[in-house]
């Protein structure tokens, strides 16, 4: 039997944290069998009252109806057998299990603490073949790439008849192709009987995916209209930002003939013979999917992982070892900005000088005074908000802090600046910011390499865009002529 | 100054204390309670005698706790501390020992020159600290397993030279000097001199010059360290030298003080310079903690024994009263930096 109506009625939601009013009287509904969006800045408050559902964070006052009746889980497990289960973006399997075993995590039948093998498995598991027959019960779960992992969530949510499937940002780490596979799948839930609330800050994937779009913007619910009733992006960014971002390249007129970086034969386990050039001021853009070895090559040309081949910088051989790249004027944004890029128990005064800590010293004496001006001058530069110089890393939203992990690396003063993955997981509004950093940085002579899974992100700024596929350059493209986006496309997945 | 027109946009600069400013501070609160409980309660604790020998009869803790402190900052330990002090402590006695002076096999040493000897056996303590830092640094071996295997061997070595006893004979006079002289009319020794003057430099060390910056920074983020252009394994080498140091340094102090070669010295000193850190809020988990927590972590440790002491508390007791005071501490410690960030 098909239900229709509302499986999850909001009602004048609040969610208050000691300094901030994060969620703020959001009224909406959500109808059954629909793939319903929330889109919105960071710090909209999309992911508290996500956190609220899945019984992370208690409400501050308010009334949720699921199926009609009152909802207060009081843990996420507790939510789950009500019926709403989230695929998060750290995903929920463990990888030593097999697909099997991982679908009755927790659900184990037991006698006496025994397991016991019964139907509840079967019926997994035959979920899971409608969902995607290609993968086996029995394969071992860390053979399987992300989106597969998701898929196995899935069906297991599925499964445990969950109502409501949350998807917190689920296409940011699979490439292209798997993003086609998860969206038929996810395409196919509404005859399941299971209602999706999709999470993502790639508003093109709302437009295809989405029933149904509810907008949030400082805690505030915007609007929660029909996908068909909205007219393109810009819309919904409006909706979003309360404001009109443009998203242009124009070509440079004048460009130095000046070489800063050759690159020649460089190969190492995942990259094969990879050669190129880079001018004076350049913006370079390196497009592929996942997988596709574009995090490999900035870490290769930073010293950061071993390599054969020969890598010039001003005319000169570079030493395979972060430490001595900088110094020869080369920093790295790197791909994981909290794992890889910041200090977050540190405050913005302890990251942002890290990367050129002789600017601020003396005879290996810190000049405290001259390293908060510094401090202080880079958040105002690049418009990072804090109240104070001595906030914690860890206490900004993702867009302040992925700023944070730019300044730093600014302050090196490089003159090739590789940015891998600039943007990811980064709102609508900070995005833009960052593009005009860019932009800024090169015109002031700086060459920038960008890595990125985007294809606008690259064809929006870059002079120039190589193609990567699984560790070979496959093309090379100037951006303003004749650039074709399904070519593009067609290259990196592997077509000639 | 520029800066005052900068804070008109109300971003402050500086002003809030730090977390380990401030934990320290807390710290300090609870010496000074516990400090007022053992005055009104433990007979004489009030004498100025009893109050400066609650620092300085702790000296080798504390030396020893710079070294800790340092590496727990980094998010490495340093188990071998007390091994080290047997062994240098061993060692210096073996090469001051006059050479063929008797039949007696522990009665006979190399015959080195007292500074040679000195030199030496300080070497050889930071030998202990580079095996340390190779299997730490290079090969990437988890330190407390390292450092556990270190402590073990300098004390095996320590017992192999001394059979498992002690040397104490056919020493020269000067060898038992730096550990003995006290400043001229007060009962201060020479080894609570450098205790003082270590701390005041490792201070220094941590809160003015860059490689102090560098310990924070690598116990904070290791990977986002070596991305920023910080030799990580070099640092780590650094500090594993310099704690071996700071032990051997303890080492030939202790022996001098005893004008003795004990292989059984200094037992279990790596448990309690570990606890003083942890008392003073360094965290286990790396890029947090300071020396000035860790010297008060010493005095607060130390009031406690003393007090159970002075209360007649059979010593046999002072093990689990450690615990106790490890646990209240850690408790506390969590208390008000919850506080805090509500």
């Amino acid at each position: 039997m098909k239900l229709t109506g509302n499986v999850l009625e909001i009602r004048d939601l609040v969610k208050d944290f000691p300094s901030v009013r994060a969620v703020n009287n959001v009224s909406f509904d959500i109808k059954r069998n629909t793939v319903h969006c929330l889109v919105g800045e960071n710090g909209a408050g999309k992911s508290t009252l996500i956190k609220i559902l899945t019984g992370a964070y208690a409400r501050s006052s308010g009334k949720i109806l699921l199926n009609g009746e009152e909802y207060s889980p009081h843990s996420p497990k507790n939510a789950k057998e009500k019926g709403i289960s989230t695929l998060f973006q750290e995903l929920n399997v463990v990888d030593q299990l097999t697909v099997a075993e991982n679908l009755t995590l927790g659900m184990e039948d037991t006698t006496f603490g025994f397991l016991r093998k019964t139907d509840k498995i079967n019926k997994m598991v035959s979920v899971m073949n409608s969902l995607e027959p290609s993968i086996s019960p029995r394969q071992l779960v860390s053979t399987l790439s992300v989106a597969k992992k998701q898929i196995v969530e899935i069906a297991k949510a599925v499964a445990t008849e969950s109502d409501i499937i949350i998807m917190d940002e689920p296409t940011a780490a699979i490439s292209e192709s798997e993003i086609a596979r998860l969206f038929k799948i996810v395409k196919g839930l509404r005859e399941k009987n299971v209602t999706v609330i999709y999470i993502s800050h790639r508003l093109d994937e709302i437009f295809e995916l989405g029933d149904y779009v509810t907008v949030m913007r400082d805690g505030k619910h915007i609007d929660t209209k029909p996908v068909s009733e909205i007219q393109d992006r810009s819309e919904l960014i409006r909706m979003m930002i309360g404001k009109t971002v443009f998203e242009v390249y124009t070509p440079k007129k004048d460009r130095s003939q000046e070489t800063i970086l050759q690159v020649r034969n460089l190969s190492n386990h995942k990259l094969n013979g990879i050669s190129f050039e880079v001018k004076k001021g350049e913006i370079v853009g390196f497009y592929g999917l996942v997988g596709a070895g574009k995090t490999e090559l900035a870490r290769a040309i930073y010293g950061a992982d071993d390599y054969e081949g020969e890598i010039l910088f001003k005319g000169e051989k570079l030493h395979p070892s972060p430490h001595k790249v900088i110094e020869a004027g080369i920093a790295l944004v790197p791909e994981e900005r909290r794992s890889q890029g910041l200090f977050t128990i540190l405050t913005i005064r302890g990251n942002v000088p890290v990367m050129n800590m002789g600017k601020i010293s003396r005879n290996g004496f810190i000049n405290s005074s001259q390293e908060r001006k510094v401090t202080l001058e880079y958040i105002e530069k690049l418009r990072i908000a804090t109240s104070s110089t001595e906030k914690e890393v860890i206490k900004l939203s993702g867009g302040n802090q992925q700023k944070v992990v730019f300044s730093k690396c600014l302050f090196a003063d490089a003159d090739l600046l590789m940015l891998d993955e600039p943007t990811r997981g980064i709102d609508v509004g900070a995005k833009s910011e960052i593009y005009g950093i860019i932009r800024r940085l090169s015109e002031e002579g700086k060459s920038i390499l960008i890595f990125s899974s985007e294809l606008p992100e690259i064809m929006n700024i870059c002079d120039s865009i190589y193609l990567l596929y699984d560790g070979n350059l496959k093309a090379a493209l100037q951006n303003g002529y004749d650039i074709d986006s399904e070519k593009i496309i067609h290259i990196v997945t592997g077509g000639e | 100054m520029s800066v005052e027109t900068k804070q008109a946009r109300k971003i402050t600069v500086g002003g809030r204390m730090s977390n380990e400013s401030f934990l320290t501070l807390f710290m300090i609160g609870v010496l000074v309670v516990l400090f007022g409980i053992a005055c009104a309660i433990v007979p004489n604790f009030y004498l100025p005698q009893n109050m400066l020998n609650l620092i300085t009869n702790n000296w080798y803790i504390i030396i020893l706790g710079i070294g800790v402190t340092f590496l727990l900052i980094t998010g490495n330990f340093d188990m071998s501390v007390g091994g080290v002090i047997a062994l240098t402590g061993v060692l210096s006695v073996y090469f001051c020992q006059g050479a063929n002076v008797s039949r007696n096999v522990l009665a006979n040493g190399l015959g080195l020159p007292y500074g040679l000897a000195l030199g030496l056996a300080l070497l050889c303590a930071m030998g202990i600290g580079a095996i340390n830092a190779f299997f730490i640094a290079r090969l990437k071996v988890p330190s407390i397993i390292v450092t556990l295997g270190t402590m073990m061997l300098a004390r095996g070595i320590a017992q192999v030279i001394t059979r498992g006893a002690q040397r104490n004979t056919s020493l020269p006079d000067v060898f038992g000097v730096v550990g003995n002289i006290a400043i001229q009319g007060t009962s201060i020794k020479f080894s609570v001199v450098i205790m003082v003057l270590l701390v005041v430099a490792a201070f220094i060390f941590e809160r003015m010059t860059v490689p102090g910056r560098r310990t924070y920074l690598i116990g904070a983020n290791a990977e986002a360290a070596r991305l920023s252009g910080i030799t990580v394994g070099k640092h780590i080498t650094f500090l594993y030298l310099t704690s071996a140091l700071l032990a051997g340094i303890t080492g030939i102090l202790l022996a001098s003080e005893f004008k003795a070669g004990v292989s059984s010295r200094a037992m279990g000193y790596e448990f309690d310079a570990l606890v003083v850190a942890l008392l003073g809020g360094v965290s286990i988990a790396g890029g947090f903690g300071s020396v000035l927590g860790m010297f008060v972590g010493a005095v607060i440790l130390s009031v406690v024994t003393t007090s159970a002491t002075g209360l007649l508390l059979s010593p046999d007791w002072q093990f689990t009263l450690k615990g106790i005071v490890t646990f209240i501490a850690i408790l506390a410690q969590r208390f008000a930096l919850d506080r805090r960030k509500g």
